[in-house]
């Protein structure tokens, strides 16, 4: 039995859709991300989950049990909110048991699931401390721990990394993620970040305009994303794309754009009409020796971004502006012209109507 | 900023302070002195009596007054407090049908000076038999439109995550009110406790219309029909009375101030 279902689930704000027929069944135990840009459903989702918002129509199960017009103390999950939700006039610890007070849960209970929750976050020494005289992570731990020692079915969260900086961002991710994997509690996660999306999911909900785009594991979803907003969304640096046509010169497939054209030997590519061809920036490359390729893309250079590890080229290719991610030690420079290979076996096709195409 | 012109502002503020204070300062001494002093400008009596205050003790009722005063100023600064951050709750977090003309109303009633209701209020009042009594003292003023303005204004400034959590730790609408914006709005209670009160026990033209009665009297009512209407006999005994009046906003004042202060400096430092 999945943990939880959204069955047809539909949210309408008046004449405004937010959510459209929303369907989706998640797994005991796994850690499911809901990733898309603002407007695109995935808080809304989450809130009907928690019974924070109305549901229009259609039916939302947790273990088996139909929780859509219950109140949110009787569904049994509990959330972890963007900006933590803390009450700022109670202590660390009436803020982790305030939940469990009005649920009349007996005091040494309680404190035993105070106890156990703050030794994983590492949060004893805080106890007695306001909100306010905690730092951001810290903030974020207990929010944490305050959906931890209600022990639910399933954790929900709503973007919870947002307000942190880049560095703690990192490690909160990971820490989690480890706290999911070592509690195995059914997650459900909300965030716009396609880093946290990819590092953090089990599977993947890409939405867009209240609609499920794709639904699937990290790395499938980047491999081969269902149509175009996917292509563009999940993925840094983000994929280039080429408005063109595929034509077939005597048997073989080529992508023919303004001041562009390479071949495309692919035996899976039929002819058809406009096309929107997509190459990730990994998947152009230098030349080399043992690596010659029959596609090649030629092009000025405009800016070199060195990040360290790896090189960001951002070229122009006739009217089109392509980004190549290559190594370090790539010596280019703004203004030179370079001829770069390009991986035919990955390349992505879209038709007109934006769906993956391959 | 230079020694010179410090000393200049000083000056200028104890010169200010003291303009506001005198006239303060020389109610309370003269209410000490002996009849024949009370006309001078002296601050320091040279003899102190409390003659002044026995006669005005004796001849009216000014300790039911008082208590009549507490009573209706703490039923009315409660009541605002209670229902008015009820309804400021409902208008600045909840959903419902009519909630965007129930906020244009409110302000519409903020608009509406008080004179004008005056007669249509007491015409009221006649017709539900409430002359003489505590209700017509007391229900009109139940609640209060500035306040819940106030109410309302701080309420949105909570985030709405703080509501949301609430919720999912299985709080009701009303305990969210109590146990989670009360604690945060105490300074904006604070003012509207402070303005409430004050604003009640110094009303005399409602109490005068509604009140005939002298057990039944407010002491700004009692003291004006007192003073005005000649039974004090002297200004040393109307003053006096004017004492008693003034001493417990005084005390709730330097009770409340810290509050009262923040909310005038306008400061957004809540924790």
């Amino acid at each position: 039995m999945p943990s939880v279902s959204f069955e047809h689930v539909s949210k309408r704000f008046g004449d405004t859709t937010v959510v459209d027929d929303f369907t989706l069944d998640v797994a005991d135990g796994e850690l499911l991300v809901l990733v898309g840009g603002s407007g695109s459903g995935k808080s809304t989702i989450l809130r009907m989950l928690a019974g924070l918002e109305t549901v229009t129509s259609g039916t939302i199960r947790i273990d088996g049990r139909d929780v859509t017009a219950l109140p949110p103390r009787d569904r049994d999950v509990a959330m972890v909110f963007q900006d933590y939700g803390l009450y700022p006039h109670m202590t660390v610890r009436e803020n982790l048991s305030l939940g469990l007070r009005l649920k009349k849960v007996p005091r040494q209970e309680i404190d035993r699931r105070i106890a156990w929750a703050v030794g994983i976050l590492g949060l004893e020494s805080l106890l007695d401390r306001k909100p306010k005289q905690l730092s951001g992570g810290q903030r974020q731990r207990v929010a944490m721990g305050r959906a931890m020692v209600r022990e639910p079915k399933v954790f929900l969260f709503d973007e919870p990394l947002s307000n942190l900086d880049a560095g703690l961002r990192a490690q909160m991710r990971i820490e989690i993620g480890s706290l999911q994997r070592r509690l195995k509690t059914t997650t459900i996660y909300v965030t716009h970040d396609q880093v946290e999306a990819m590092t953090l999911g089990d599977r993947i909900v890409v939405l867009a305009d209240g609609r499920i785009q794709q639904l699937g594991r990290p790395i499938d979803i980047y491999r081969a994303p269902a149509n175009r907003f996917v292509a563009g969304f999940i993925g840094t640096p983000r994929m280039n794309f080429l408005e063109g046509r595929i034509h077939h010169e005597d048997g073989a497939p080529a992508f023919v754009a303004e001041g562009l054209r390479f071949d495309v030997p692919r035996e899976d590519v039929a002819s058809v009409g406009a096309v929107t061809l997509g190459v990730r920036p990994e998947d152009l490359l230098i030349p080399s020796p043992s690596d010659q390729r029959p596609s090649t893309v030629t092009g000025r250079v405009v800016l070199v971004e060195r990040l360290g590890g790896i090189t960001h080229v951002h070229f122009d290719a006739g009217p089109h502006r392509l980004m190549a991610a290559l190594p370090n030690d790539t010596a280019v420079t703004v203004g030179d012209d370079i001829t770069l290979g390009i991986r035919t076996e990955r390349l992505h096709l879209f038709d007109a109507d934006g769906r993956s195409h391959l | 900023m230079s020694t010179l012109r410090r000393v200049g502002l000083y000056a200028a503020l104890t010169l200010a302070a003291l303009t506001f204070i005198y006239p303060f300062l020389w109610m309370i001494s003269s209410t000490l002195k002996p009849p024949f002093d009370v006309g001078t400008l002296e601050l320091i009596p040279d003899r102190i009596t409390l003659d002044n205050y026995r006669t005005m003790w004796v001849r009216a009722p000014f300790g039911r007054a008082l208590l009549n005063s507490a009573l209706v100023a703490t039923t009315i600064t409660a009541a605002v407090l209670v229902l008015g951050s009820m309804t400021a709750y409902a208008m600045a977090r909840l959903r419902f049908r009519g909630q965007p003309a129930l906020n244009a109303i409110t302000v519409v009633v903020l608009l509406i000076p008080g004179q004008l209701t005056l007669i249509p209020l007491y015409t009221l009042i006649v017709k539900l038999g409430w002359i003489d009594t505590y209700a017509a003292l007391i229900v009109p003023y139940l609640f209060n439109a500035t306040a819940i303005l106030m109410m309302r204004q701080f309420f949105l400034q909570i985030p709405h995550s703080l509501i949301d959590a609430a919720r999912m730790d299985g709080m009701g609408e009303m305990r969210i009110l109590f146990s989670i914006f009360w604690p945060l709005a105490k300074p904006v209670l604070a003012i509207v406790a402070i303005f409430t009160f004050m604003g009640s026990w110094n009303e005399v033209l409602w109490p005068l219309l509604v009140v005939r009665e002298q057990q039944l009297m407010t002491l700004p009512q009692l003291l004006t029909v007192f003073a005005l209407g000649g039974g004090a006999g002297s200004l040393g005994v109307s003053l006096a009375s004017a004492m008693v009046l003034v001493v417990p906003v005084v005390i709730a004042y330097v009770f409340l101030q810290r509050y009262f202060i923040e909310s005038m400096a306008g400061s957004g430092t809540k924790g």
